[in-house]
């Protein structure tokens, strides 16, 4: 579905919490350097989706693969050597830690201490905040703060993929704009690829392709302009105004 | 002076209890299972040092001495702790905080029950490691071993603290027992965290029991049990999320214990144990975070 | 005996029923064939189990670890040797040993009125080791002059330890019909939501911190009933080994190897370790393990690490799987059943409705203005984070009220600030009365009943059981007439099961009262909740995402349900949803939370289509900058 070189792959994926199946047969890709968007309203699966994909559940059924090589239910400490960092829901703030010491932990599988220096000094220059707060604990910044550094924090290994799950949980619109913005400068200046999973349709103007997912299936999948017409389209279900 | 070198000794006491009162925080934090095995699991160790210090060491001649004695109770500890939490800590993994202190419920009793078996219910002689040199601190009469506990214990306080606070593993470390989730999306190997809890906290009871044991001159199954609720009592009181807190909190029930004990004669840690009593039925009662605790534990 | 004395109980297949009647002619015969100081091993077995089954009380149903129940065992034995000793006729001494012990263990429990948390394992832990090395070696206590004669006709001189021996039994059998008895009142009730649910029990009336101290009281009385029997049997006691520290661990061990809320289990466990070791001929050793004697304990305790593990339902688990497997063999397996339609008849399900309206609660006269909840100003801080900042809002008798919002926007907050789970200032008034700084355990008294977004019912239980327990603050039986069936209990229990078989018929799921709450579909559990919501009666009812994992078609059925509970039942519902379209359906008002702020409020067509509101939920037309620059 997509010209460009598939980064992650995900192939008929069945996935739950035990007995509980929630995925069914869910099928995905990200290539290099491209922005997907993962679309679905609450319960839909989204979550379970990159649990299973960071392999925090094992799935059922199905496989996943990083550039060709199957790493499907390997575990989550495995992914950030291979160039995969996770956005958590609600950001995944280490709360009791600095925002300096959050960042180190960004590299903590890289044993460069250049590169470590370099990372760090650019996730200042392009979250200056966060220099201004570097020794303060992280669980007493703004929702917005935590959104930068969660996403200076993913940066600082140098990704390849970048998993961000409802970025805009908890954030108001204007928040949730700045976030999605830099996501996209994110994309735009170092090259990382991103699937962004989401419920508010503002995403589907960062994205180049995009999922929609119901009930833990792949209803609708949109590339290029037909992203705009999906993002309408979604408008409409949301408000009732199409039939039900 | 009475009261002042009473003091002093119970600090010294407290010092002692702190090593395990330490082990125990540092399980908690990692792993959110309150451990009642540190005890034994010094005291498993220490039981085979000393009865190879009498009998030699099987199929050798050697006999080590009771330094040596001390040092295979701190190795094996950390064995055995890492032997616990491989075997039966991680797969409570996900499960509720209850069945992991059950689980070392288990271990404990095991362990002591094997004591039992191999070596008999005949107390070891447990002499002193670092030899019998009295000190006197203010008018105090402090036995070598309770002057190591106390120099031990400063040690691994300090330590741990630059560990944590200085190291990248202790870094990793404080990930994981903030967030285990985050910590291993962002590549922290959370089950070495474990391990490093359980090897540390082992090798911590196999110390304790060896500066332990000598102030009664013995050893016998379930003894060490009774010192590591003193050390657990002294965690509780001050804060189990706080490695501070169980040091302040055993120095406490130290000096609690000891000061009562000398103005009020009785039998063997007789009125002591009452005390300790009071002093955790108190505290969670009136401030059940503990003196440095941080949250409601749950 | 009346079967609503206890539980109803499933007719039991054949094959477990032969079992049982084996076991029970050994039990009952086999003391028969051993020697008199074997006789006396089991005695002293029975007490352990009647203990151990104490202990299961405290840690199987409120989950709540004692690990001073051998010293509880010692203060009954000690208590009753110094009450009948000293003269007093034994029926009173062993009344006095329990009420002594009870005591004592609610003294240990204290700390739970106050946490949660393990650290009252210690608390219990710091009193056996008190009582070790001081309690039960002062002479006070261990007075060696003392001596509880037991009547002649139980004299071991003469008859042996028989006549104890079944004595004991008796209490034993006493212990579990209390124990079963407990477990069919409102308080055995409270045991179990305090273990799986603790801070939800709350909103059905349960109070957390004296259910526990009930439990750890209940289960002291019963170590002291075991520790009187063995006063009665010893007369004296020689030696303090049954009562240490290493005989609570064990009784740990018992209860978590015998299986949690299995007595068949626990008393196999008890017989094992305390009689098995005694009743091997002395001296018997096998080849590496050594001597039998000593190397039991040690496989009981290697089981119980086993067990922990593995198997944490124990030998209980085991034997109730073992059993459902036998009895799936006489009987194919019931389909998955699920939920059927409601009764059409409309007479008959306004009838129903309005007998299950029928609640005696003290009703504040005609209400001056028709709003039956207002807030003013309520927020909600915790920390730093504003959940619920200065929202106002009314909420009318008889009315659909809409609660929408992104995710994180307050709208659960607001249900627990209703609800008293949250800490909120400003006003929420119901009835006019103000709920903010009121005991939350009184909303479900007041009319007020709730549902959670992550399920607030136990699901190791039956539909039914939970039904009883949502309804528990109708009844007003103390603990201790409930135990035994005393004053209006019988009839309580009685009307309460009524009630919820209503509730269940109403909603079509009469059929699956009996079901595990846990086996069920997740769509019926969340149903579940719902009827045991309504069973309380409740005048106003907070639905917390009910339509969340359902399929198109259920959640049409559930507006449905919204529907007639406000036409059939007269309630007054709040409802937060996601899905947009069921809100413009069936809701007459509608607030949009954004950011613990409200922004919108009015009649639901008017606010999905304010720029604001969609702005939330669905964002801007478009990012400025970015967006044009790709």
């Amino acid at each position: 579905m997509t010209d460009r070189r598939p980064i992650l792959e995900v192939d008929s994926l069945c996935s739950g919490y035990g007995a509980l199946q929630v995925l069914f047969d869910v099928s995905l890709s990200v290539g290099e350097g491209e922005v997907v968007a993962l679309m679905g309203s609450n319960g839909a699966g989204k979550t379970t989706t990159l649990r299973t994909i960071t392999g925090l559940i094992r799935p059922m059924s199905g496989h996943v693969r990083l550039d060709g090589a199957d790493i499907t239910g390997r575990p989550p400490e495995t992914l950030v050597p291979r160039g995969v960092v996770m956005v958590p829901e609600g950001r995944g703030m280490l709360r009791d830690l600095t925002v300096a010491e959050n960042l180190a932990l960004g590299a903590y599988v890289s044993k460069d201490k250049a590169a470590i220096a370099a990372s760090l000094d650019q996730a200042y220059s392009t979250f200056p905040i966060l220099a201004e707060r570097r020794e303060q604990k992280a669980g007493t910044l703004s929702g917005g703060q935590q959104q930068m550094l969660a996403l200076g924090r993913a940066i600082m290994s140098r990704p390849r993929l970048m998993l961000v799950d409802e970025a805009s949980l908890g954030l108001s619109p204007i928040m949730t704009e700045t976030a999605f913005n830099l996501i996209a400068e994110v994309n735009r200046t170092s090259g990382v690829a991103v699937l962004i999973v989401e419920q508010n349709v503002l995403a589907l103007d960062l994205a180049d392709r995009a999922y929609v997912l119901e009930k833990g299936q792949v209803v609708a999948t949109a590339q290029g302009a037909e992203v705009r017409t999906m993002q309408g389209r979604l408008r409409e279900a949301y408000l009732g105004r199409a039939a039900t | 002076m009475e009261l002042l070198s009473q003091v002093v000794t119970g600090l010294a006491v407290g010092a002692a209890y702190s090593l395990i009162a330490v082990a125990v925080v540092l399980i908690y934090a990692g792993t959110k299972t309150l451990s009642i095995a540190m005890g034994e699991i010094g005291a498993f160790g220490l039981f085979a040092g000393l009865h190879w210090r009498e009998e030699g060491v099987p199929g050798t001649d050697y006999h080590p001495s009771a330094l040596v004695a001390g040092v295979i109770a701190v190795v094996l500890g950390a064995l055995l702790g890492l032997v616990v939490e491989r075997l039966v800590m991680r797969p409570l993994v996900r499960r509720p905080p209850l069945d992991g202190l059950i689980a070392t419920l288990g271990v404990a009793l095991l362990l002591a029950l094997l004591e039992l078996k191999i070596y008999g219910s005949d107390p070891v002689s447990a002499p002193s490691p670092v030899g019998n040199r009295v000190f006197t601190v203010l008018d105090a009469p402090l036995p070598a071993t309770r002057v190591a506990a106390f120099v031990l214990a400063v040690v691994v306080a300090v330590g741990l603290f630059v560990f944590l606070t200085r190291t990248k593993f202790g870094l990793a470390t404080r990930a994981a027992v903030s967030d285990p989730t985050v910590a291993r999306l962002l590549g922290v190997r959370v089950n070495s965290v474990y391990m490093f809890a359980w090897g540390v906290g082992g090798a911590l009871s196999g110390l304790a029991a060896a500066v332990l044991a000598p102030a009664f001159g013995n050893l016998t199954p379930f003894a060490q049990t009774q010192f590591s609720l003193r050390a657990l009592a002294g965690a509780v009181i001050g804060g189990l999320d706080s490695i501070w807190g169980a040091i302040v909190g055993s120095l406490l029930v130290g000096v609690v214990e000891t000061v009562v004990q000398s103005n009020v004669s009785s039998s063997q840690n007789g009125y002591a144990s009452m005390a300790v009593l009071v002093l955790v039925l108190g505290t969670l009662l009136v401030r059940p975070r503990g003196i440095l605790g941080t949250t409601g534990v749950a | 005996m009346s079967r609503e004395l206890f539980a109803p109980r499933a007719r039991p297949p054949l094959v477990p029923t032969v079992f049982g009647i084996l076991v029970a002619a050994v039990v009952l015969l086999g003391p028969l064939l051993l020697k008199p100081g074997k006789v006396s091993t089991l005695v002293t077995a029975i007490a352990i189990a009647i203990t151990a089954l104490g202990l299961d009380l405290l840690v199987g149903t409120t989950g709540q670890l004692s690990l001073a129940h051998a010293a509880l065992l010692g203060v009954g034995t000690f208590s009753a040797i110094g009450l009948g000793g000293r003269g007093i006729p034994w029926p009173a001494a062993f009344l006095g040993a329990i009420a002594i012990t009870a005591a004592v263990s609610a003294l240990i429990g204290l700390p739970s009125l106050r946490i949660r948390g393990l650290q009252v394992a210690i608390t219990a832990l710091a009193f056996q080791i008190f009582a070790d090395s001081y309690l039960f070696q002062q002479s006070a206590v261990k007075d060696n002059t003392l001596t509880f004669a037991a009547p002649s006709f139980f004299d071991p001189a003469q008859h042996g330890f028989r006549r104890l021996y079944y004595f004991g039994l008796v209490l034993l059998v006493l212990t579990v019909l209390l124990l079963r008895r407990i477990g069919a009142t409102r308080a055995g009730r409270s045991f179990v939501a305090v273990r799986d649910v603790e801070q939800r029990a709350v909103a059905f009336g349960v109070r957390p911190g004296p259910t526990k101290l009930l439990a750890y009281a209940l289960s002291g009385a019963i170590a002291g009933l075991g520790g009187a029997l063995i006063a009665f049997k010893e007369g004296t006691v020689n030696d303090a080994g049954t009562f240490n520290l290493q005989a609570s661990l064990l009784l740990v061990a018992i209860v978590v190897i015998g299986g949690a809320r299995s007595a068949v289990g626990i008393c196999s466990a008890a017989f094992f370790v305390r009689a098995l070791p005694n009743l091997i001929p002395a001296g018997y050793s096998l080849p590496v393990l050594g001597d039998v004697a000593t190397t039991i304990p040690i496989v009981f305790a290697a089981l119980l690490i086993v067990s922990i593990v593995g198997n944490p339902e124990g030998t209980g688990g085991l034997l109730r799987r073992a059993r459902t497997g036998i009895e799936g063999l006489f009987s194919p397996p019931a389909k998955r059943p699920s939920p059927r339609p409601r009764p059409t008849d409309a007479v008959a399900a306004a009838a129903q409705a309005a007998d299950l309206r029928r609640v005696s609660r003290p009703l504040t006269e005609r209400l001056p203005v028709p709003a039956l909840l207002v807030a003013r100003n309520a927020t909600v801080q915790y920390g730093g984070v504003r959940a619920l900042s200065e929202v106002s809002l009314e909420v009318r008798r008889g009315e659909i009220v809409g609660l929408i919002g992104a995710n994180g926007a307050g709208k659960s907050t607001f249900f627990n600030a209703v609800s008293g789970l949250a800490p909120v200032t400003g006003s929420i008034r119901y009835r006019d009365r103000e709920l903010v700084g009121a005991d939350p355990a009184r909303r479900t008294r007041a009319g007020i009943a709730r549902t959670f977004q992550d399920m607030g019912l136990i699901r190791a239980d039956t539909v039914r059981q939970n039904l009883l327990l949502a309804q528990g603050w109708i009844t007003r039986y103390p603990a201790s007439a409930g135990i035994l069936g005393l004053g209006s209990t019988i009839a309580d229990e009685r009307e309460l099961r009524r009630r919820a078989d209503l509730a269940l018929e109403l909603f079509g799921l009469d059929h699956l009262a009996g079901e595990t709450l846990g086996d069920l579909p997740y769509g019926t559990m969340r149903i579940c909740e719902i009827e045991a919501a309504v069973s309380t009666g409740p005048d106003l009812l907070l639905l917390d995402e009910a339509s969340a994992g359902l399929t198109p078609d259920e959640a049409h059925a559930l507006g449905d349900r919204f529907l007639a509970l406000r036409d059939e039942l007269g309630l007054t519902l709040v409802v937060i949803e996601h899905h947009v379209p069921l809100i413009a359906r069936v809701c007459d008002y509608a607030y949009c939370l954004e950011s613990g702020e409200l922004i919108a409020e009015g009649a639901p067509e008017q606010v999905t289509a304010q720029p604001r509101v969609v702005e939330s939920f669905l964002g801007k037309g478009s990012l400025r900058e970015t967006a044009s620059a790709r």
